[in-house]
């Protein structure tokens, strides 16, 4: 198993947001985490690639909120759960935000310098461009532009050709399909495809179920910070209840 | 005429860009707002006059020691008051308030308030385009523009400038690129206190130590900052060099117009919060997360 998450449960203060969570991610799949508003997805994706444990670190021995994470998340044989997100990264384990969040004021090319950060080897960082540029060739036309003005679809093919930098190995990406055109969902999913199509295991949060149930190998379905079903996406769509009560279809 | 304002501004101008970048860059990168950042260039001033006067060191010599002493307390206050409080904005301006009045306070304390001075390290002077130019003048010119272009290098041109400008703009992203966020913040810090030293270390020479010498160069920073836009390094150049040459222009243009230099400055503040708030080249605020 690349990643294998036991038990895990975030309390914000008082507030519990994930509990008692488990999955697993075995090398080369790629598994959807889905679910309504508020489930707990992004806290949970949080709490894997470190963000929750670096909040916990930035606000230990300040006067701040309490926040407790429990439980075990071993990514490639190690314990990861304490472990803050700009370490996590240097194992491959690479988090692409919700709402694309690129940094506005700089350009296409320096957003995508700022992803291979901790890439020291000029000739790697070159061919991992091209890499970038031959699957978005958008970004390749648009290199020099402040990435504020790029339009949805762009600013989400930035973050994921940001998140691919470095090399990844478990690409896990958050709501890409939220708040774009029709035609750029459809085209953020082919991209999607083609990463997985290079070797890349993806763990793919979203709400767009019926596309994400066609290609991912696995699901994995959430409702108020619990795992409530899994499985392959035919298998959910034919359980009544889950299908109407937690996926809305 | 002109010659003079030009020089003047230009000289006045630089200075400002030092303190007022040094200031923009830690609010930018860790939301401080940092009302003791002149009181880092007042503590440098200090420690030249300390270094060159009482202990009979050489000028460059107690100037490079004078740099590396006031980023070594600048670190420490960061670590010791500013730290623990970071996330609370409110909390950082107080502290920071208080700060300032710390090191003016032990300033009175240790040297009883009398004004102090210290030699020029040029004397003499050239003529430029007809105008009696001070040899200190150009050295303070020439040291604050490489200063300036030193800090631009870094900031644009380096693994981690790029780094800082991340974090600036988004820590939490700038964490899931691999950046580590605590140290930014930490080389941020030095970086802005080296330059309120650097802005000490060449003023030093032309105005009276005392122990309030860090309130006017405040006023006339935070006016820069607001002009600029708040966190805007490339504002607070800009807006540098507007104020400086204002206030050149001011003195020199209006008769008497020397006693009216301050109340420009806060009168382009004031204009400036009443027309466009967010400055010249302002950051809108998103929220984040």
């Amino acid at each position: 198993m690349l990643l294998t998450v036991t038990g895990l449960t975030v309390v914000y203060d008082r507030a519990m947001i994930i509990n008692d969570l488990s999955m697993k991610v075995d090398a080369g799949e790629l598994v959807s985490l889905v679910g309504p508003n508020g489930a707990g997805k992004s806290t949970t994706l949080r709490a894997i690639t470190g963000l929750v444990a670096w909040e916990k670190e930035v606000l230990r021995k300040t006067t701040g909120g309490d926040v407790t994470l429990k439980g075990a998340v071993v990514f490639d044989g190690e314990r990861i759960e304490n472990v803050p997100a700009h370490k996590i990264v240097k194992k491959g384990l690479i988090h692409c935000p919700e709402r694309r969040r690129p940094f506005r004021e700089l350009t296409v090319l320096e957003n995508l310098m700022a992803g291979a950060y901790l890439l020291k080897d000029k000739t790697e960082i070159q061919s991992n461009l091209e890499k970038v540029y031959r699957l978005f060739p958008v970004l390749h036309s648009r290199a020099g532009q402040v990435s504020g003005t790029l339009s949805g679809g762009e600013q989400q093919m930035l973050a994921i050709g940001r998140s691919l930098m470095f090399r990844p190995r478990l690409l896990c990406i958050d709501e890409p399909s939220t708040g774009l055109a029709p035609i750029m969902r459809s085209e953020v999913f082919n991209k999607i495809e083609e990463i997985r199509g290079l070797g890349i295991t993806v763990l793919l949060i979203e709400q767009e179920v019926s596309t994400v149930f066609k290609m991912a190998s696995r699901n994995y379905v959430l409702s108020s910070g619990k795992i409530i079903a899994e499985g392959p996406g035919a298998d959910l769509l034919a359980d009544e209840v889950i299908r109407k009560t937690y996926l809305g279809l | 005429m002109i010659q003079d304002i030009i020089i003047n501004g230009l000289i006045n101008g630089s200075i400002y860009a030092l303190l007022a970048i040094g200031f923009s860059l830690i609010f930018g990168v860790a939301r401080l707002v940092n009302i003791a950042h002149t009181a880092f260039y007042m503590a440098c001033a200090y420690l030249i006059h300390v270094g060159f006067s009482y202990w009979g060191l050489s000028m460059p010599l107690a100037i490079v020691l004078s740099i590396g002493l006031t980023t070594i307390i600048g670190l420490i206050c960061y670590r010791l008051f500013i730290k623990p409080i970071r996330e609370y904005e409110a909390a950082v301006l107080i502290a920071t308030i208080a700060l300032g009045m710390v090191f003016q306070e032990v300033m009175l304390i240790a040297f009883k308030g009398h004004m102090m001075g210290v030699p020029p390290v040029a004397t003499g002077f050239v003529i430029v385009g007809g105008v009696k130019v001070a040899n200190q003048h150009l050295l303070v010119l020439g040291v604050a523009v490489l200063t300036l272009l030193a800090t631009w290098f870094l900031l644009m041109k380096t693994r981690v400038g790029l780094a800082i400008r991340c974090t600036a703009q988004d820590s939490e992203i700038a964490n899931l690129m691999g950046m580590n966020v605590d140290r930014e913040i930490m080389i941020a810090v030095i970086v802005s206190v080296v330059l309120a030293g650097v802005a000490g270390a060449i003023v030093v020479p032309l105005r009276v130590i005392d122990p309030h010498m860090w309130l006017p160069p405040l006023i006339m920073m935070l006016a820069v900052v607001v002009l600029g836009g708040l966190g805007s390094v490339k504002g607070s150049f800009v807006a540098s060099y507007i104020l400086g040459f204002t206030e050149a222009a001011v003195a020199i243009g209006v008769p008497m117009g020397s006693f009216l230099k301050g109340s420009v400055a806060l009168s382009i503040m004031i204009i400036v919060l009443l027309i466009r708030p967010e400055g010249l080249f302002g950051i809108a605020f998103e929220e984040e997360r």
